[in-house]
């Protein structure tokens, strides 16, 4: 017999240099990985506290999907489990059917929903959150706004997945459909139907281009951008008054798209409103680039689209009413949905998530003051409860200085590791191949990268289309970022939303996490440029300044 | 040059058995009563013309060419709308009778569109009658030896689910019973034997539902352009019934109501489109004596 038997189900032996420690030893039976496309670095204690599982758990009971998903902070890094609910046959058979009919209630519903109920749902939340008179409130009154936070923070991650399972499980249903009826040689195919379509990742870049035009246009300005330091620059701006018209615009900018850090993790990121660096290096590097037509390029992407829109449907035209009733419904399903799996972060992960970590950092300033933590922004190291005795107890001082600076040493320590990709026990069987729901999981996250015969090549998946060589720059963090030149190809562990304002730079984009249906890979189809994303260990394979080929069709890079 | 070797099913004449041979008029005699695609018949008069000492010419014949080309020209008018998509049949003077079933016995050309088209499939059904294989099927089944050849030229519906219909069970011999095969897409993935269809049994008296048994469906029949294709079933639709109850009761109605016309127990082919069933080709059983007694 030649067959490989699998062995019997035992935990993954964890690196000598990554020991875990199981608080509960049966959590050690669980499949747990390391998402390193959302959170590739140690987290701060307060993130963990307040991890979003509820989010997930939440929208798994909302469309009746049988499934439990859990978070743990393993060595400061963290790691997810998600696992079946084991339910007996007629039981799981009646959860299976609601469920469906919940997910196809949302798919046609989409659009009205996200108008007529998430948005203001969300737009309450941004309102509530922006009404809270921080500075003008007591020690009491914060406390009680430090609540009102978490309780937002927890129905923003509720509403999360709520908007972004079906919006992520419609556009990969519908790349399904798609391949079974027309083939699955081409991988973008089924995406292009639903390209060219605004979203505000995309607006959040665009608008930075267009300020960087206006830069462009009055010479002190420009010359600003152009010679000065990024920290320089806005001193230097305001002491005009053109520049401190432009810093005016700046601003109202930052006031909508700076609600962001550099990462997922808004809640205990920098933002760009308290610190505009990062969008001033972008700024700055836009600035020297070539005119660039944000309107005609979607426009050309928008026409490509109606185009294989009208072939596909007289391909159609004669199949049974079914299958194009199925194909419409996906479709009107897909076309908002790839728009809300862009949209829901923008609301939530940034603008939603950055007004909760106003509160906090209110109470972390008043901490510091009082000297009980070293920095405002150090609250970010203190469990929630921690946060709030030491704020009750105010004017007395609960000094936390320590605890604080060993934390951020753990996490400075714990970077230098090479975290495991999974730890625990591996499931004993893949995922169900027909699962919608592990379908979209394995587009978003990503699958494990084959091993490439060729030294000289690194396979990833394919994220968007097209063939580019030229000089790689592997960026480790946003604040890197201005070593990239026009031209030339980002390579990441991850791009978050906040990175978007490079793809105007790059002329190709290599990440080692994700899937055709991360970030990454919808940013670069709208940005045009090719992407090769989850290609594994690209950061560290691949040296700064090699010359290299990504071919985003094929979903490969050459070492040259 | 007289314009009568076109006949259209709708009017009385069509439905003379040995000017339009036997599935033409069939269906004409079911035209006026039933949904069946509107179309014309060339006649077998045509045919014999050109069929001199068993030899054909290698086009039609330029009056036969006009005809048929005047002929799809008004079904275009009748439908209204782009040039239609046709089917175009053999239908032999001496088959569907009763006495021999010459199914499979002729090509049969689906979702044509153009005169041209449709007189090349004209000729192409007048060929495959003069084959040695349709021949020699003719002497095996004792028919005389003269070939007398009808076309029909029907517009395709475009089946959203099409059902092969016995208004007697085949495997039973039981005549109370209604038997429906049915599939998605055009029926010659059910005829053809290259899906498994939806199976269900129906009382005669009163349609109602006896037993439904849901095949795989794998593989439907779809227009193409100059042609048809069998493609995969999307998934999605391979387990879902090919037809609800009250389809399944309309198809044994319509086979029930066809056999008291007929005087015969018939095996019907049929389709829904846009939620009307048309009556596409009716014949008697001819396998079923055997069983029945």
């Amino acid at each position: 017999m030649s067959e490989v038997h699998a062995a019997p189900a035992g935990p993954i032996p964890t690196p000598p240099d990554f020991p875990v420690d199981w608080a509960d030893p049966a959590d050690q039976r669980l499949f747990w990985t390391q998402d390193r496309m959302h959170w590739p670095d140690p987290v701060p204690l307060l993130v963990f506290d307040m991890l979003p599982e509820y989010g997930f758990n939440h929208a798994f009971d909302h469309y009746d999907v049988p499934m439990r998903f859990r978070g743990t902070r393993v060595n400061t890094y963290l790691y997810n489990a998600m696992f079946p609910v084991h339910l007996p046959p007629e039981e799981a058979e009646a959860k299976h059917k609601s469920s469906q009919e919940k997910m196809g209630a949302a798919f046609a519903g989409m659009g009205e929903l996200w108008e007529n109920e998430w948005v203001p749902a969300l737009q309450r939340i941004h309102d509530q959150l922006d009404a809270m008179d921080l500075r003008g409130a007591s020690n009491a009154q914060l406390l009680e706004y430090v609540d009102g936070a978490v309780a937002h923070l927890k129905r923003l991650w509720e509403l999360h997945f709520v908007i972004a399972v079906p919006a992520y499980l419609a556009v990969s249903e519908f790349d399904e459909l798609y391949r079974e009826l027309f083939g699955k040689e081409g991988a973008y195919d089924a995406y292009r139907l639903v390209q060219g379509l605004d979203n505000l990742t995309l607006k959040a870049g665009r608008e930075l281009w267009q300020l960087s035009r206006k830069a462009l246009a009055v010479p002190s300005i420009r010359e600003v951008l152009e010679t000065r330091a990024a920290a320089e620059v806005i001193p230097a701006l305001e002491t005009t008054a053109e520049g401190r018209a432009f810093v005016a615009e700046l601003r109202a900018y930052l006031d909508v798209f700076g609600q962001r850090g550099q990462t997922f993790l808004t809640l205990t990121d920098v933002s760009w409103i308290e610190d505009p660096t990062p969008a001033i290096k972008s700024l700055k590097d836009l600035v020297g680039q070539p005119d660039k037509d944000f309107d005609a390029e979607r426009a050309a992407l928008a026409a490509e689209r109606d185009q294989l829109l009208a072939a596909a449907r007289e391909r159609l035209k004669s199949y049974p009413e079914p299958v194009r009733g199925q194909f419409e419904f996906l479709l009107k399903a897909a076309t908002i949905g790839v728009v809300l799996t862009e949209d829901h972060n923008f609301w939530i992960d940034y603008a939603g998530t950055y007004k909760v970590r106003r509160v906090f950092l209110e109470a972390g300033r008043r901490l510091a003051a009082a000297g009980a933590i070293p920095q405002a922004t150090d609250f970010a190291h203190l469990s929630l409860d921690e946060i709030k005795v030491t704020l009750a107890a105010l004017p007395a001082v609960i000094d936390q200085k320590e605890p604080v600076a060993e934390r951020k040493a753990e996490m400075a320590r714990w970077a230098q590791v090479q975290q495991p990709p999974a730890i625990g026990t591996p499931p004993p069987g893949p995922p169900p191949a027909d699962d919608p729901f592990f379908k979209f999981v394995g587009k978003f996250f990503g699958v494990p990268p084959q091993a490439s015969a060729d030294p000289s090549e690194l396979k990833g998946a394919a994220g968007s289309p097209g063939k580019v060589r030229a000089v790689a720059r592997v960026i480790t963090s946003l604040a890197d970022a201005a070593r990239l030149a026009k031209g030339e190809i980002l390579v990441a562990e991850t791009t978050a939303p906040p990175w978007t304002p490079l793809f105007a730079t790059a002329s190709a984009v290599v990440t080692d996490t994700g899937g055709i249906l991360s970030h990454c890979a919808v940013v670069a189809r709208e940005y045009g440029i090719p992407a090769v994303v989850g290609a594994g260990r690209a950061t560290t394979t691949i040296r700064d300044g090699q010359l290299i080929e990504v071919d985003g069709d094929a979903g490969t890079i050459k070492l040259l | 040059m007289t314009a009568t070797d076109i006949l259209w099913l709708d009017h009385p004449s069509c439905r003379d058995l040995a000017r339009v041979g036997g599935k033409a008029a069939n269906l004409a005699r079911l035209a006026a009563r039933m949904p069946v695609p509107p179309g014309f018949a060339l006649t077998t008069d045509a045919f014999d013309r050109a069929w001199r000492g068993g030899a054909l010419p290698d086009a039609l014949p330029d009056d036969v060419r006009g005809q048929v080309a005047d002929a799809y020209a008004e079904l275009t008018a009748r439908l209204g709308g782009e040039p239609p998509s046709v089917a175009v049949r053999s239908s032999a003077a001496d088959e569907d009778g009763g006495a021999a079933s010459f199914a499979g016995q002729h090509e049969t050309y689906l979702n044509i569109v153009g005169a041209d088209a449709v007189a090349d499939a004209v000729l192409r059904c007048w060929q495959s009658a003069g084959s040695e294989r349709a021949l020699a099927y003719r002497r095996s089944q004792n028919l005389d030896g003269d070939v007398h050849l009808a076309v029909l030229v029907q517009a395709l519906i475009r089946a959203d689910v099409a059902a092969v219909v016995f208004s007697a069970n085949p495997l039973t011999g039981s005549l109370d019973e209604v038997v429906v095969n049915a599939s998605w897409g055009l029926g010659e993935s059910i005829v053809g034997g290259t899906t498994t269809p939806d199976t269900f049994v129906v009382r005669k008296a009163d349609g109602a539902l006896l037993s439904t048994t849901l095949g795989e469906k794998a593989r439907m029949t779809v227009s193409v352009p100059g042609g048809t294709e069998e493609v995969d079933t999307p998934r999605f639709l391979r387990g879902r019934p090919a037809l609800d109850a009250a389809q399944a009761a309309d198809a044994a109605g319509l086979a029930r109501n066809l056999e008291e016309t007929m005087g015969w127990p018939v095996d019907l082919e049929c389709a829904w489109s846009e939620g009307t069933l048309y009556l596409l080709q009716c014949r008697p059983i001819t396998t079923l004596r055997s069983v029945n007694r």
